[in-house]
């Protein structure tokens, strides 16, 4: 799994590409809630991404709680494949905010 | 003829083997007490059960046999016009021996059988397979705190009993036989020593391990119990538990006193 | 769907099992490929749960090998073997939750046990997988206020909770209403899509096995009959396997001399 950040006008945007399981999901979580912290919101990437995990999940589950006790934004981007069923299977495709792309989020 | 001499025969086979079972068990719980962290949390959870819990019944018994054992020295000492002894008498004879088996006792009839039909159960539903299949060791998980609480909660019940019973034996020998209150208690500090008491703790150690260990075992195995199956094992278990840890206890009891006294 | 190209996940060679002197498993050989769901069919008394257990490394076989991702299950160190459980999850039948934690610390137990991370994670971890099993909010009961059916699926959300690539279900719709089995079946399909998960499913629920099968084993007697796609199974000639899927009795011819003896015979 690697994952870079960009910048999407006022949104920081956090690229994940390849896998997020067990063994990585505390340093997405660290990444993602540092960029909360700073006050910007956010847009993960999942154009990228292969296979999400429930830990992986439950991280970003923790990152939109606290986006939403700072008043900002967390969208999903680009889901396809294994981690949209995922989302379906865990019925948080109703809960986060998904676009098909990260163009399509307003700078 | 021939029959009876097969059916002696597989019975020897048969307990020969359990005996081997229950030793390589106990075996492993052992090894599994020293093997990495402990679960403290489930050691205290059990102290509170096996230790705690039973102090109603201990103290209860305790009165009572320290009130009997009054009873029977006077009767006897007052023959040879030693009433003052009785005392001593008293403790000794719980300390050496009546309190760290009639503990056990008690402890075998709640515990023992609590804990075997438990464990039983937890093998009959097969919970021992699933904490196999989650690779979490079952005897550090759930027969190592187990076996550390019982060393930790027997020895201090014990204690606990002795004390209630020569209290009982003051309330009888002294409050009602009206034996001095001062020679009861002086001739308790002249003749009992160090060594009665370290055979007490040794006992009651032993009869912890004795106890949990059969408890454990028997209900671990209840799979293995021939021609019965669900709940009617887990009773037949039970009761084996009960029955083989007492019987297995006072032998026990023999061999320690043997040895210490 | 099954990868016929890669190498099997799981690989059974001639295993046999005996229980004292009961022959339940005879030559058993059986290869599972990643990606495939395969359901392990057979009346009462046909081995299957003996045949899971091996598998499972519960049981060890009395001869031949059982290969998981390549390793030797019986000969395999305590340390390898703990490493491939991680990614194994089973449930069991009657859910095989331990009595003394509540159905949250049940099914929490894997990653505390495992996993590193902090309870906050773990905590949304379980509820997820508590929605998922229509259990939400029943995460402080303990497992004696379920039903049955409840503590299936608690013991579901716990075989789940690692996303295990490999798992496997013992009798899955036993004591399930026919919806929730329904339900059950399509959860065991969206799982393997959305997990990439390898099942295995031992049960004797011919609707279930049809739906959700790739393949499908079936043992008579301790024996494989046929190991096939749905379609094999269904055009498959065996007398046994007809019945199995017709449910017919078994049709035994009686002697009638033999059958009146057997009702009029004098208590000995």
């Amino acid at each position: 799994m690697a994952f870079d950040c960009s910048d999407h006008g006022q949104y920081k945007v956090l690229h994940l590409t390849g896998e997020v399981d067990l063994s990585n999901s505390s340093v997405v979580k660290k990444s993602l809630l540092k960029i909360l912290e700073e006050g910007r919101s956010v847009i993960v990437d999942f154009s990228a991404l292969t296979y999400i995990d429930s830990s992986g999940m439950a991280t970003l589950v923790e990152g939109l709680n606290f986006a939403n006790s700072r008043d900002l934004n967390l969208y999903i981007a680009g889901a396809v494949g294994a981690p949209l069923q995922v989302l379906e299977l865990t019925r948080l495709n109703q809960v986060f905010n998904m676009v098909d792309a990260v163009e399509a989020v307003q700078e | 003829m021939r029959q009876a001499i097969e059916k002696l025969g597989a019975h020897t086979i048969i307990n020969v083997e359990e005996l081997g079972r229950l030793s390589v068990f106990l075996f492993t719980v052992f090894k599994s007490v020293f093997s990495r962290a402990l679960r403290m949390s489930e050691v205290l959870k059990q102290v509170a059960f096996i230790g705690a819990r039973s102090m109603p019944i201990v103290i209860l018994s305790g009165l009572f046999t320290g009130m009997v054992l009054a009873l029977q020295f006077y009767d006897v000492l007052a023959r040879f016009g030693s009433v003052d002894l009785m005392g001593s008498a008293v403790a000794l004879s719980l300390i050496q021996e009546l309190g760290p088996v009639m503990t056990a006792l008690m402890i075998i009839a709640r515990v023992g059988s609590a804990t075997c039909a438990e464990i039983a159960i937890m093998r009959n539903e097969q919970q021992f397979d699933a904490l196999q299949c989650m690779a979490i060791d079952p005897y550090r998980y759930v027969m190592a705190p187990r076996l550390v609480a019982a060393i930790i909660s027997i020895p201090l019940l014990t204690a606990i009993f002795n004390v209630i019973g020569i209290l009982g034996g003051y309330l009888v020998g002294v409050l009602i036989k009206g034996v001095s209150g001062t020679a009861y208690l002086q001739s308790m500090i002249e003749r009992v020593v160090w060594d009665d008491v370290q055979m007490s703790i040794i006992k009651s150690f032993l009869f912890a391990i004795v106890v949990i260990w059969i408890a454990m075992g028997k209900g671990f195995f209840v799979h293995l119990e021939k021609g019965v199956s669900g709940a009617e094992a887990v009773s037949r278990v039970t009761t084996k538990a009960v029955v083989a840890s007492a019987i297995a206890m006072l032998f026990v009891d023999y061999i320690a006193s043997s040895f210490l006294i | 769907m099954a990868n016929d190209s890669e190498s099997p996940l799981i690989q059974v060679n001639g295993i046999d099992s005996f229980y004292g002197e009961r022959h339940i498993l005879k030559n058993v050989n059986l290869a599972i490929q990643p990606g495939e769901i395969l359901v392990i069919m057979g009346s009462s008394g046909s081995g299957k749960s003996t045949l899971l257990k091996n598998i499972l490394g519960l049981l060890k076989p009395a001869t031949g090998q059982i290969e998981i991702k390549g390793l030797d299950i019986c000969q395999a160190s305590k340390h390898e073997l703990t490493e491939l459980r991680k990614s194994m999850g089973v449930a069991f039948q009657g859910g095989a939750l331990l009595s003394s934690l509540s159905v949250g610390d049940n099914i929490k137990l894997p990653l505390r046990h495992h996993t590193n991370l902090d309870e906050k994670t773990i905590s949304i971890m379980t509820r997820l997988k508590l929605e998922m099993m229509n259990l939400a909010g029943f995460e402080d009961l303990m497992p004696s206020e379920l039903s049955g059916g409840m503590l299936k699926r608690a013991g579901l959300a716990r075989a789940v909770i690692m996303d295990p690539k490999l798992l496997f279900f013992d009798e899955p719709s036993a004591g399930l209403d026919p919806v929730t089995s329904a339900e059950l079946d399509e959860l065991i399909l969206k799982l393997r899509e959305a997990m990439n998960m390898t099942i295995v499913v031992v049960t004797h629920e011919l609707e279930s096995a049809f739906k959700i099968a790739d393949r499908i084993t079936i043992l008579f007697d301790g024996e494989i009959v046929i190991t096939g796609t749905v379609e094999e199974i269904k055009s498959c000639q065996d007398e046994r396997v007809v019945n199995l899927i017709n449910r017919t009795p078994r049709d035994e011819r009686i002697d009638a001399q033999q059958y009146l003896q057997r009702l009029t015979r004098e208590n000995q």
